[in-house]
C-alpha cells in the first residue's frame, strides 16, 4: 500500500501541486503560487485547443475503425475451426512489438523515396505519396499505423467474447426463424455488450494517451497536423520548459480520462454482483 | 391430413469419419407422442436435430406432410424445438422470449398479445412475464421454453431431453403436464430422452436406439414385454432386468437350463448349447412348493425401496446374481435359502452371438 502510494500517487500529487505554481525548468522553484492561472492559460491556449481537437479526432477515428475492423475480423475468425491458435499468434505479433519499433518500421515503409509502400504503388502506376510530409496525409497515415498496431487488441478481446457465446440461443433463433442479421442483432450483440463496452473504453483511454507513435513518426508535424495532446504536453514541458503549464494540461487530461473510466468502473462493479 | 406425418427414410449422419446416425428409418403418425430412447451418444439427439433442420443430413430423406423437407431451413419446417438447457434469450424478458418468433414473422401485436395470454395461462407463467430468464428457477425456465414453442402453433414439437435438468419431484409433475398438453393440443410430439421411465410413461410409441441404429419401435408395453434384443431388455428396466448366460441341454424335447437347474417342457431350442435368458425381477415369485419352473437361490443383499424390497440372490449352481422383488410383509435375511418360481411366458431367450431374441 505504501509503495503503491509512493510510486503511483506521489507523481500525480506532485503534478497537481506543480500545476498551481509558476514552475519552469529555468526557474525550478515553488515560490510563485498562481492558483488556477496555469489552467486558464491552458484552456485559452490556441495550441492546446488545437491539439485537443486533433486528439479527439484521432481517438474517435482510431477507436471506431479499430472496433469495426476488429469486430468484423473477429466474427470471421470465430467461424474458423482449424489453426485457430496460429491465427491468434499472428494477430498477437503487432501487439507484442514496442510502439517505438512499430513507428520506426512504418517510417521506413513509408519513406517517400526509399519506402517499400511507394515502390509497391509505383508498380501499379500510382505516383509516390508523401505519407508523413503532407499535413492531411500525415494525420491519416498515423491513424492507419495505429490501427495496424492496435486492431489485434480488439480482435482478440472480441473473439474471446464471441467464442464464449453458447450455441443454443443461435439454434433457438434459427428455429424461431431469425436470419443471419437478426441473429447478430438479437443474440450476438446483446451477448457481446459487456465485452464491447469494456474493449471500447480501454482502447479509448489508451488512444487518448498515444504518444510514442507520434514522437517517432511525425513529432507532431508537419506543422501541428498530428500534434496530439500528450505530445503537446511533452513539448510544453521539455521544449517550452514551462512545467507548471504542462502540469495543468496533464491534470486536465487526467480528469478527462477519469470521467471516461468512471462508467467502466461502475460497469465492472455491477458485473461483480 | 394423412397419418404419415413425419417420415425418416434411411437417414444417416456422419461427423468426419464418425457415423453418429446410421440408416435410421421410421414413420411418425399425426398426434403421436413418439419417444426416441437410448443411452447418451446413441444418436437420438442428432436424429431429432436433423428433423428440426439444425443438423444437416448426410444421406437419406426426411418427409413431412408428403413434402421432402431434408434441405429446408429450420424456420420453414414449422416445427418447434425445446432445448435441454432451455436456450432462452438471456437479455430478453419472458414476454419477449415468448413473442420473438412471432415478431420475426411480423405478426400483428394484438395477436401476439392474445397468444402470450393464452400460453401464459396454459403454462401458469403469467406472473413471470416481466422477468429475465436469470430470475427464473429451472422449472420456470422449462415452462418458458415450452411456451416459446407453443406460441408458434407448430405442426410438431421436438423436445430434446427437456426434463433432464429438473429435480426428481418436478420431473414427475412436468411429465404429467406434458402428457396432458400433448392430449389437449393434439399435436405430434417427438421426445428425446435417456430415461426409460419417461419413455414408458409418456410415449404412445418408443423408438429405442443404440450406436446410431434403431433397435426396436413399438408401444411401450409391447417393447417392454417383447424386447427384440438384449440391449432393449436391459435398457427398458427399472431398475434392473436379469440377463444371465447359461448352458442349455436338450433332453427328449425338454430343455434343461443349467444355471437355474430346471427343465422346461417341450422346447425347440435343442440346436443350441448356450443362450442368454432374461426374466424380469417382478416376474419372479416366492414359492414354497416344488412346482415346475422353480429354482433355489441364496439371498445376498436386500435393498429397501420403501414400498418394496429389491433382493439380489446367488444362483445355487454358479453363484450368479439374480434380482427379484418382494413385498415388505415377509422378512428376509442375508444367507437365507429360498425358492423362486416364474411363468414360462416371462422367460425370454437371446442368441449369445447376435444378442437378438430367439423366437
Amino acid at each position: 500500500m505504501l509503495i503503491l502510494s509512493i510510486v503511483i500517487l506521489a507523481p500525480i500529487v506532485l503534478a497537481i501541486i506543480t500545476s498551481f505554481y509558476e514552475y519552469t525548468l529555468i526557474n525550478r522553484s515553488f515560490e510563485n503560487f498562481i492558483g488556477l492561472k496555469n489552467y486558464f492559460a491552458s484552456i485559452s491556449n490556441e495550441k492546446f485547443i488545437h491539439s485537443s481537437i486533433v486528439t479527439i479526432f484521432f481517438v474517435l477515428l482510431v477507436v471506431l475503425f479499430e472496433f469495426l475492423i476488429g469486430f468484423l475480423i473477429a466474427i470471421l475468425l470465430n467461424q474458423v475451426e482449424k489453426f485457430r491458435n496460429i491465427y491468434y499468434f499472428i494477430l498477437l505479433i503487432p501487439l507484442l512489438i514496442n510502439p517505438v519499433v512499430v513507428g520506426l518500421i512504418w517510417r521506413m515503409f513509408l519513406h517517400p523515396q526509399l519506402g517499400i509502400l511507394n515502390y509497391l504503388i509505383s508498380l501499379i502506376g500510382i505516383d509516390p505519396v508523401n505519407w508523413l510530409g503532407d499535413p492531411q496525409n500525415a494525420f491519416i497515415t498515423i491513424i492507419f499505423v495505429d490501427i495496424w498496431h492496435q486492431v489485434s487488441f480488439m480482435i482478440i478481446l472480441l473473439l474471446a467474447g464471441l467464442a464464449s457465446i453458447p450455441e443454443e440461443p443461435y439454434e433457438a433463433a434459427r428455429v424461431d426463424g431469425a436470419n443471419a442479421f437478426e441473429q447478430f442483432r438479437d443474440i450476438t450483440l446483446p451477448y457481446m455488450r459487456p465485452v464491447i463496452i469494456i474493449t471500447l473504453l480501454i482502447r479509448l483511454i489508451f488512444a487518448l494517451k498515444t504518444y510514442d507513435l507520434i514522437y517517432i513518426m511525425t513529432k507532431g508535424g508537419p506543422g501541428d497536423a498530428t500534434d496530439i495532446i500528450s505530445y503537446y504536453i511533452y513539448r510544453s514541458a521539455f521544449i517550452g520548459l514551462d512545467l507548471g503549464q504542462a502540469a495543468s494540461m496533464s491534470v486536465i487530461l487526467l480528469l478527462v480520462v477519469c470521467i471516461i473510466i468512471y462508467p467502466l468502473f461502475k460497469y465492472m462493479n455491477r458485473a461483480d454482483e | 391430413m394423412n397419418n404419415r406425418h413425419i417420415q425418416l427414410i434411411n437417414v444417416s449422419k456422419k461427423f468426419q469419419n464418425n457415423i453418429v446416425v446410421n440408416d435410421v428409418s421410421f414413420e411418425i403418425a399425426d398426434n403421436e407422442f413418439f419417444v426416441l430412447l437410448g443411452p447418451s451418444g446413441c444418436g437420438k439427439s442428432t436424429t431429432l436435430r436433423m428433423i428440426a433442420g439444425l443438423e444437416e443430413v448426410s444421406s437419406g430423406k426426411i418427409i413431412s406432410n408428403n413434402l421432402n423437407i431434408t434441405e429446408e431451413d429450420p424456420k420453414d419446417r414449422n416445427m418447434a424445438f425445446v432445448f435441454q438447457n432451455y436456450a432462452l434469450y438471456p437479455h430478453m424478458d419472458v414476454k419477449k422470449n415468448l413473442s420473438y418468433s412471432l415478431k420475426l414473422r411480423k405478426t400483428d401485436q394484438n395477436i401476439i398479445n392474445q397468444k402470450i395470454e393464452w400460453v401464459a395461462s396454459l403454462l401458469k407463467i403469467k406472473e413471470l412475464l416481466n422477468r429475465k430468464p436469470s430470475q427464473l428457477s429451472g422449472g420456470q425456465r422449462q415452462r418458458v421454453a415450452l411456451g416459446r414453442s407453443l406460441v408458434r402453433e407448430p405442426n410438431a414439437f421436438l423436445l430434446d431431453e427437456p426434463l433432464s435438468n429438473l429435480d426428481a419431484q418436478l420431473r414427475v409433475e412436468m411429465r404429467q403436464e406434458l402428457i396432458l398438453l400433448q392430449k389437449n393440443l393434439s399435436k405430434t410430439f417427438i421426445y428425446v430422452t435417456h430415461d426409460q421411465v419417461e419413455a414408458m410413461t409418456m410415449a404412445s410409441r418408443i423408438c429405442i436406439m443404440n450406436n446410431g441404429k434403431v433397435l426396436q419401435i413399438g408401444k411401450p408395453q409391447e417393447v417392454y414385454d417383447n424386447p427384440n434384443s438384449i440391449f432393449v431388455a436391459k435398457f427398458l428396466a427399472n431398475p434392473v432386468n436379469n440377463i444371465l448366460k447359461s448352458k442349455i441341454a436338450s433332453r427328449n424335447g425338454d430343455l434343461h437350463i443349467e444355471s437355474l437347474n430346471l427343465t422346461i417342457k417341450n422346447s425347440d431350442l435343442n440346436h443350441l448349447s448356450e443362450v442368454f435368458f432374461s426374466i424380469r425381477p417382478e416376474n419372479l415369485n416366492l414359492t414354497s412348493s416344488d412346482q415346475s419352473h422353480t429354482f433355489e437361490v441364496k439371498i445376498a443383499q436386500i435393498e429397501n425401496h420403501g414400498h418394496e424390497l429389491l433382493i439380489s440372490a446367488n444362483l445355487d449352481v454358479n453363484k450368479e446374481i439374480i434380482y427379484f422383488r418382494a413385498t415388505k410383509e415377509r422378512t428376509f435375511s442375508i444367507g437365507e435359502k429360498i425358492k423362486l418360481n416364474f411363468d414360462i411366458k416371462d422367460l425370454l431367450f437371446f442368441d449369445t452371438i447376435t444378442e437378438r431374441i430367439i423366437k
